[in-house]
């Protein structure tokens, strides 16, 4: 279970201050798996990052599984699987090291790390490679294997940043087919995604951002209606204001 | 602890995994060094030996006026020349180290008995070049005066001791090992270089090459503290130059067997005792020199431009050489204190067999530990930046 309230942030450039975050709240909750959908450079990236606490809110409070991330950073990052936007695993391992070296980061012991790895690698089909040094990994299976690692401690809540970008249809498939177990087991997915079609099919809830403020936040039936539109694509190019950067 | 312990374990697999690191800590710098100093000091010692004891070749201006004096030098291992046209340049230009002009008036002073003038010329400019075999020649030239002198003195029936009212003797306390030589001086210099960045390519690579490759944000995501992972980055890196360190030393003492230099080695016979008091002495340059660099990496925001930092890494810890080079002074209790002078003086007492009290010990480790304890806090707030993992 997540809760974000009124978070805003914002960055020094070169030009002035951009603000990124401007107000955002939204749940996630658990059993479910919510979308954050929005064209790139709607905030989504930053949005996440307070999540698992790389940055800290100049304003709001997010509260993971109730725990405030401002005042227990350590425990919440503990309740939290995490895919970041940067998903580099070490190539001089293999993919079992690296999933190992997080699972040891996270407080697991050598059996049950063995325990879940066996679990991870035939839930996301990572037979072939699960061995190998990840120097001339595919991006698949560099995704794949960084996917394992963020959730080798069986996270209740599970954040992934864009988690098919640059995946082949098949992976993308098994990917999605993955993260339904996930939400069948009741845990709280929460995704962001700059691809329509991938989010109206995934998730049950659909938090919409744009220009760093949510747009729109509810169901896909509820957006359809809430917009008057028959098909979410004229949804959401309505509540954005354009259909720039949303289609795959 | 335990992620310490866990972190540092994987970043030390990471590092024995990169066969280039590999390759460069532990072949090419253990042979590189020690043979270029051994090179060096063999050669050294090849010159000593020839301008000490190989003839002696003198290009001599008017020989033919002093024929007992030039049957006298090459009689003494002295090869005499014709002198060349123009002396100074010839000297100049280090083509003659020395060049003897007998005076015009030579034949009728000595006749006379009048002091007969000879004169050397020489660059003083150059001791290195050229110091050894002049003050050779003018050993001999003060050999052959005093046995004329003596002479004249017999046959005037005068006992010879009158015209040496002094007797002069000397006496070196220098104990084998502190005899000067050349790793003696590059030595500390040396070990400084190599614990302070020995360790460069780890610490850059843990921190700024583990943001380039997109690792740093997955590992600060997980609950483990950032003071716990910037630690253990330190502590793989001080272990890494550690080793280095020691195959470093082995290969130095190998270079020393094998380029036999007489005489030269006798700084580096150290014992086991030794060993451990120089690793004991370099140990915070060690761990200073890994949280130097991992708070730069830290800082830069890139692996280029923390690489950019390294030339004047490499200059600090040849600051202290160079005052002492300049301005050799006797070590007193403050210098202890100051990181690198410190090390560089107790370098030196080691590989001199001189024994280091206990308070030395405790000023120099306390001193520098102290510095490295600073470093570290400033490279820990630097791992708290927000930039840290997301400016790439």
């Amino acid at each position: 279970m997540i809760r974000v309230e009124g978070l805003r942030k914002s960055f020094a450039t070169r030009t002035g201050r951009v603000q990124a975050v401007d107000g955002v709240s939204f749940d996630a909750a658990d059993g479910q798996i919510t979308g954050l959908l929005g064209p790139n450079g709607a905030g989504k990236t930053t949005i996440l990052r307070m999540l698992y606490t790389l940055m800290s809110p100049e304003a709001g409070r997010v509260l993971v599984d109730g725990l405030d991330a401002a005042i227990e950073p350590t425990r919440v990052r503990a309740c939290l699987g995490v895919l970041p936007d940067a998903r580099g695993i070490y190539k001089r391992l293999t993919a079992r090291e690296n999933i190992a070296y997080f699972g040891a980061l996270q407080g697991l012991d050598d059996r049950l790390i063995a325990e879940r790895t066996a679990r991870l690698v035939s839930a996301l089909d990572m037979r072939d490679f699960i061995d190998r040094r990840a120097e001339g990994f595919s991006q698949g299976q560099r995704t794949k294997t960084a996917i394992a690692r963020a959730l080798v401690h069986a996270p209740r809540n599970v954040l992934l940043d864009e988690p098919t970008n640059g995946l082949d249809v098949m992976t993308t498939r098994s990917l999605r087919n993955f993260l339904l177990e996930q939400r069948a087991e009741g845990r709280c997915v929460l995704l962001s995604s700059h691809i329509m079609q991938e989010v109206a099919r995934l998730c049950d809830r659909i938090v919409v951002i744009a220009h760093g403020h949510v747009v729109a936040d509810g169901t896909p039936d509820e957006l359809r209606e809430s917009t008057g539109c028959a098909n979410l694509e004229d949804a959401f190019v309505q509540v954005i204001g354009s259909d720039e950067g949303l289609f795959a | 602890m335990r992620a310490l312990w866990i972190v540092l374990r994987k970043e030390l697999l990471d590092a024995f995994r990169d066969r280039r690191m590999l390759l460069v800590a532990f072949v090419v710098i253990p042979l590189a060094i020690p043979l270029v100093l051994a090179g060096t000091n063999a050669l050294s010692a090849r010159k000593q030996t020839q301008q000490l004891e190989g003839p002696l070749e003198l290009p001599v201006i008017g020989a033919e006026r002093a024929p007992n004096l030039v049957a006298w030098l090459q009689s003494h291992n002295v090869k005499v020349l014709p002198a060349p046209k123009d002396v100074d340049a010839a000297v100049r230009t280090q083509e003659r180290d020395v060049v003897l002009r007998i005076d015009e008036h030579y034949r009728d002073d000595w006749r006379a008995g009048r002091p007969a003038s000879v004169e050397m010329i020489f660059d003083s400019s150059r001791p290195l070049a050229s110091g050894a075999t002049v003050s050779r020649l003018s050993g001999l030239l003060d050999g052959y005066g005093s046995t004329v002198g003596t002479l004249r003195l017999v046959a005037r029936g005068i006992h010879p001791a009158v015209a040496n009212p002094l007797q002069v003797g000397t006496r070196d306390v220098a104990t084998p090992e502190a005899r000067f030589d050349l790793s003696q001086q590059i030595l500390p210099y040396l070990l400084l270089l190599l614990a302070f960045i020995g360790g460069m390519q780890l610490a850059i690579d843990a921190t700024a090459g583990e943001r380039e490759r997109q690792s740093l944000e997955p590992l600060l995501a997980t609950p483990v503290a950032r003071e716990s992972i910037i630690s253990a980055k330190i502590l793989a890196t001080a272990v890494f130059s550690l080793l280095s360190i020691a195959v470093t030393l082995v290969a130095y003492r190998l270079a020393f067997v094998i380029v036999p230099s007489r005489g030269m080695d006798a700084s580096f016979d150290l014992g086991p005792g030794g060993l451990v008091q120089l690793f004991l002495i370099i140990l915070p340059i060690v761990l200073l020199g890994a949280t130097v660099l991992t708070a730069l990496a830290a800082f830069a925001r890139s692996y280029r431009e923390a690489q950019g930092y390294l030339p004047l890494l490499m200059f600090l810890p040849m600051i202290p050489s160079l005052v002492l080079m300049v301005a050799p002074v006797r070590t007193q209790l403050w210098m202890l204190a100051v990181p690198f002078l410190s090390q560089n003086q107790m370098i030196v007492r080691v590989l001199r067999s001189e024994r280091i009290g206990a308070l030395d010990w405790a000023v120099s480790l306390g001193a520098s530990f102290a510095v490295v304890a600073v470093v570290w806090w400033i490279a820990a707030r630097l791992y708290h930046r927000e930039q840290l993992a997301t400016s790439s």
